[in-house]
């Protein structure tokens, strides 16, 4: 169904952090920016974006504010507030840590 | 860093929860924004408008679903949930508002006296006296042991004591000692309470500003030269001198002796003082003319606290003080003042009653009885309150069911009707706070007349808040109970049929809400009938001597060696002046006093080694004491004058009827020999009647009378009269105020101290009268709202059985009958709370002379007549509307 596993709802956070640390964005560019740079690998809805950009502003990583932008519409914009870069550093070396590790493993039960 | 995380999200957490519409409407626009601009990109890339609209929807996924699962992460999900039962309960109460409102007032009564009378019991015994830095202020509690009975007291301490404890303890700042005592006023005839202190005793106290005038200088406390100066406190002052703004530098006399006010204590300086004249301990010699306490070495009489210097903690204090005390063990065994091998401990406290060693007990045992059955008053709320809900959950079966097929767990379920609760609860718990307020002043208003004496100073601290909501918490959980039981068993099927199958569940529950209200308040019936019934008893009874003209003098005379000559000239001038006033027939001199407890003494036949013998009480009496008292004589004669031929060389004695039959039962005491605890022989020449002296009603123990001789001083003395007693009082008061001016005397007949210690205990009557009224009003309605109940819900039952050919008389009967017997179940669950209660009781009034008995049987009677009464008439009204049940109605709703 649409709920991602667990791993990758961690990494859908990291990803979004990512992304928001380039630049702001608002909910829709976010998901084309995604599916741009996962190459569509990431088979997650466009709605299931939202509970985790609402979480991650709850826990204060990312704020957001009603920007207007193109013929006279408005949209919320996300970013990335300090203690979101932080976090983003640190879950990023996590994610370094942990994918070298398991492409390790995986690399050794082909040989 | 969690700590930075709360502060980021906090105010977005508390936003959501109060900006609820404003974040949804938010979250309905971005979500909305999200499809339209994938319907553009989709329409941009050529799709047509239906084609475009239907991919965007499905790439987006289900919108509801997104939506819930974003409110999830918005907040305090629970607190939210919490949110709504709480709604939920306001409007559910809103919907029965007289129901809710007669739990509420319930609840806030219950609520209410706990919380007010806990006030009152925190200030007088639980709170360290001071205000000002508590956590330095120590009391200091000596324990004896080495006495030859071998047990332990505790003590007060001796002036050498103090002084060796002033002069050389280096771990307390300043030391402060002081007695309690009363004094008579110049032309009053009740005694005020005094407190004799040192000088530094308010400083210690914390007390440094007065109200007026001055508080004790160091010159005060003079031991050579006692300063005669007294200082007011302010209600005494405010009720004597009514508020006198210029009190300061007059003179009161207090036992005669001229005291000069030198200022006013303000009352709420402490958290309670228990004088209403305060004086340098200096004068306590010449206040009391019989004993000379300053001076002596060996008698106890001084309480000590002081202040821990900065750095020290109790333990070393406790340990300092346990050195000098030891030394000073040391000194009084080595001078030899008595057989007393002393040897003492130490306690230190924060100056509260309750953490003195010596009053632990007694007030552990009095906030029991206090708060015991003020807790049943709330217990009695909180079934009313059980009823209420209990009704409602019944009544909103078929919803709980409903929420339960859907999928609400039952422990969600609980909750809600936890909430239910504590919304009733918590505001009958603000209700309260005015009564917790109020009741404590009321008390003490209906308790002491002489409120004046002893100050507390009412102001709730976190002992009384704690309690409250110790109260809250507890009321809450118990009215839950029932109906979370009732909702938990909800058989769903049934329930969603809309017939209930589980009748009998519901009658053992009203059973068991009708046994519990009725136990409950027979305990408290049982306490009112006690205490109505005490006065009563305490004028009612023939104690066996002669009461409404026999007058007691009270006299405080120096009879020691130095001063002997004096004292007995001023006795026999007395007794002169006393036999000259018109209407007195004797007068005589009694060791005992009656309505007092004394240590009995051992007796023994001749023959019997020491501690073989049995106790009795020895009265050592003048010869006319008899004919004064109006005691009958059965067997032999009285003493006669003859019978005393020097001091202490006198043989003959009287003994009581009881005394003869425990000593010689069924042969003939006169002429018999026996032998004292001092080794004296002693002949009896005569019997007298019991009487019943110690304890009101209640016949004395064995009793020897001996003789003492007409030179001898002291005792205590009883003038008996003809005719109206109050000029005679007057005139006895001046015939010794006339021989010495420091007299004063406050003479009163024996059956006028009966009618004051009446009235003293009718002002607790009063008190616990109030109480048990409105916990038989709880009970009634309890009664009444719990059969109503049931009858409701039987209605189906009564329609069958009348459908059936049952008669209304019949009904009636059925119901009545087994409230009836929930009544008997409560009755008797009553005596199981009642009696453990009154062992209680019986145990802490072990030395007053109120007549209590082990069980006392009429009170249970009495109670439990008027119980049934009451409740029976409660249950009429259900049980009639049940006779009226209309079977066409009752079977139509099937």
């Amino acid at each position: 169904m649409s709920k991602p596993s667990d791993l990758v709802q961690g990494t859908l956070d990291l990803l979004v952090l990512k992304i928001l640390a380039l630049q702001p964005l608002h909910g829709w560019a976010l998901s084309q920016r995604l599916k741009q740079v996962s190459g569509e690998v990431l088979q997650v809805s466009d709605g299931s974006l939202y509970p985790a950009l609402h979480k991650l502003e709850q826990q204060g990583w990312i704020r957001s504010e009603w920007k207007p932008t193109e013929n006279n519409r408005r949209a919320k914009f996300y970013s990335l507030t300090r203690l979101g870069k932080r976090n983003l550093e640190k879950e990023a070396a996590n994610w370094e840590r942990i994918s070298t590790a398991i492409s390790q493993v995986v690399r050794l039960t082909e040989v | 860093m969690r700590l930075t995380n709360w502060v980021y999200t906090l105010p977005l957490r508390v936003r959501s929860l109060v900006w609820r519409k404003r974040q949804d409407a938010d979250l309905d626009e971005e979500l909305r924004d999200h499809i339209d601009r994938q319907i553009e990109e989709n329409l941009a890339r050529g799709m047509s408008e239906e084609e475009a609209r239907v991919a965007a929807l499905r790439a987006f996924g289900n919108f509801v679903m997104v939506r819930e699962r974003t409110h999830a992460a918005w907040a305090w999900v629970s607190l939210e949930r919490l949110r709504q039962y709480l709604l939920y309960a306001f409007r559910s109460a809103r919907r029965s508002p007289l129901l809710s409102a007669v739990a509420i007032l319930a609840l806030s009564l219950g609520i209410g006296l706990n919380a007010g009378v806990f006030t009152l019991l925190n200030a007088m015994f639980l709170r360290p006296p001071t205000l000002h830095e508590p956590a330095s202020f120590v009391q200091l509690c000596p324990r004896y042991s080495g006495w030859f009975t071998g047990a332990d007291q505790n003590s007060s301490f001796t002036t050498e004591d103090f002084d060796a404890i002033r002069s050389r303890s280096q771990t307390l700042d300043q030391v402060a000692a002081w007695q309690q005592s009363a004094a008579l006023p110049e032309h009053g005839s009740t005694r005020v309470n005094t407190l004799e202190v040192t000088c530094n005793y308010f400083h210690v106290l914390g007390v440094d500003r007065p109200l007026m005038g001055r508080l004790f200088a160091a010159g005060d406390c003079n031991r050579n030269a006692a300063a005669r100066v007294a200082v007011l406190s302010e209600p005494y002052w405010r009720s004597q001198f009514s508020a006198d703004p210029q009190i300061v530098g007059q003179t009161i006399h207090l036992n005669g002796i001229p005291l000069s006010v030198v200022g006013i204590v303000p009352a709420d300086s402490a958290n309670f003082m228990m004088g209403g004249v305060i004086l340098p301990y200096t004068l306590q010699t010449q206040l009391d003319h019989s004993r000379n306490l300053l001076a002596s070495p060996d008698t106890p009489w001084l309480s000590i606290a002081g202040r821990l210097r900065a750095g020290y903690t109790r333990a070393d204090a406790q340990a300092e003080l346990l050195a000098i005390l030891s030394q000073q063990d040391r000194a009084y065994v080595m001078r030899k003042i008595s057989a007393f091998n002393r040897k003492t401990s130490l306690v230190l406290t924060n100056g509260s009653f309750i953490e003195n060693p010596g009053n632990h007990d007694i007030v552990i045992g009095l906030m029991v009885l206090i708060l015991g059955p003020l807790a049943l008053i709330l217990l009695l709320a909180c079934t009313n309150v059980t009823m209420l809900f209990l009704s409602r959950t019944i009544v909103r079966s078929g919803e709980i069911a409903i929420r339960l097929a859907l999928g609400v767990r039952r422990r969600q379920l609980a909750v809600m009707l936890l909430m239910d609760s504590l919304l009733t609860v918590c505001i009958g718990g603000v209700l309260s706070l005015i009564l917790a307020h109020r009741v404590p002043v009321v008390i003490m208003n209906m308790a002491d007349r002489g409120q004046s004496d002893f100050v507390v100073l009412l102001r709730p601290d976190w002992r009384v808040f704690g309690y409250l909501a110790i109260l809250v918490i507890a009321a809450t959980a118990i009215s839950a109970l029932m109906p979370i039981r009732a909702a938990w068993k909800l058989d769903l099927l049934t329930a969603l049929k809309g017939r209930e199958g589980a009748a009998t569940v519901r009658s053992r529950t009203t059973t068991t809400l009708i046994v519990v209200q009725i136990g409950l308040s027979f305990v408290l019936m049982c306490a009112a009938v006690f205490f109505g019934r005490l006065p009563g008893l305490i004028k009612g009874i023939d104690p066996g001597f002669e009461t409404h003209h026999t007058l007691a003098v009270p006299l405080d005379v120096n009879t020691s060696a130095t001063n002997r000559a004096k004292a007995v000239a001023f006795y026999r001038a007395l007794e002169a002046k006393i036999l000259a006033i018109p209407g007195v027939e004797s007068f005589a001199y009694a060791s005992l006093q009656p309505f007092n407890q004394f240590p009995p003494s051992e007796m023994r036949l001749p023959g019997q080694t020491k501690g073989s013998g049995q106790p009795a009480s020895v009265d050592h009496v003048s010869t006319s004491f008899f004919s004064t008292f109006g005691i009958r004589i059965l067997r032999g004669r009285v003493f006669l004058p003859g019978d005393v031929t020097s001091p202490d060389a006198s043989t003959e004695s009287v003994v009581s009827q009881g005394f003869a039959e425990r000593f010689w039962p069924g042969s003939d005491p006169i002429g018999k020999s026996l032998v004292t605890g001092d080794d004296r022989r002693l002949t009896v020449v005569g019997v007298v009647a019991d009487t019943r002296s110690e304890r009101y009603g209640a016949i004395d123990g064995p009793r020897l009378y001996t003789v003492r001789s007409p030179t001898d001083v002291g005792g205590n003395l009883y003038v008996r009269f003809r005719g109206n007693s109050k000029p005679l009082e007057k005139a006895i008061r001046d015939a010794v105020r006339v021989l010495d001016s420091t007299q004063v005397v406050a003479p009163e007949t024996i059956w006028e101290g009966l009618e004051s210690n009446a009235e003293q205990a009718m002002s607790l009557a009063r008190i616990v009268l109030a109480m048990a009224s409105i916990a038989l009003l709880m009970a009634v309605i309890g009664v009444y709202g719990v059969l109503s109940f049931a009858v409701n819900q039987r209605s189906r039952e009564f329609g069958i059985k009348m459908v059936l050919g049952a008669d209304r008389c019949t009904i009636f009967r059925s119901v009545i009958l087994r409230a009836a017997k929930s009544i008997a179940m409560g009755l008797l669950f009553g005596v199981a709370l009642a009696e453990p209660a009154m062992l209680l009781f019986i145990h802490l009034l072990a030395r007053s002379p109120l007549p209590v008995h082990s069980v006392d049987v009429t009170v249970f009677a009495v109670s439990a007549v008027l119980l049934t009464a009451v409740s029976l008439s409660a249950m009429y009204l259900p049980a009639a509307r049940a006779m009226r049940t209309d079977p066409m109605r009752a079977l139509r709703t099937e």
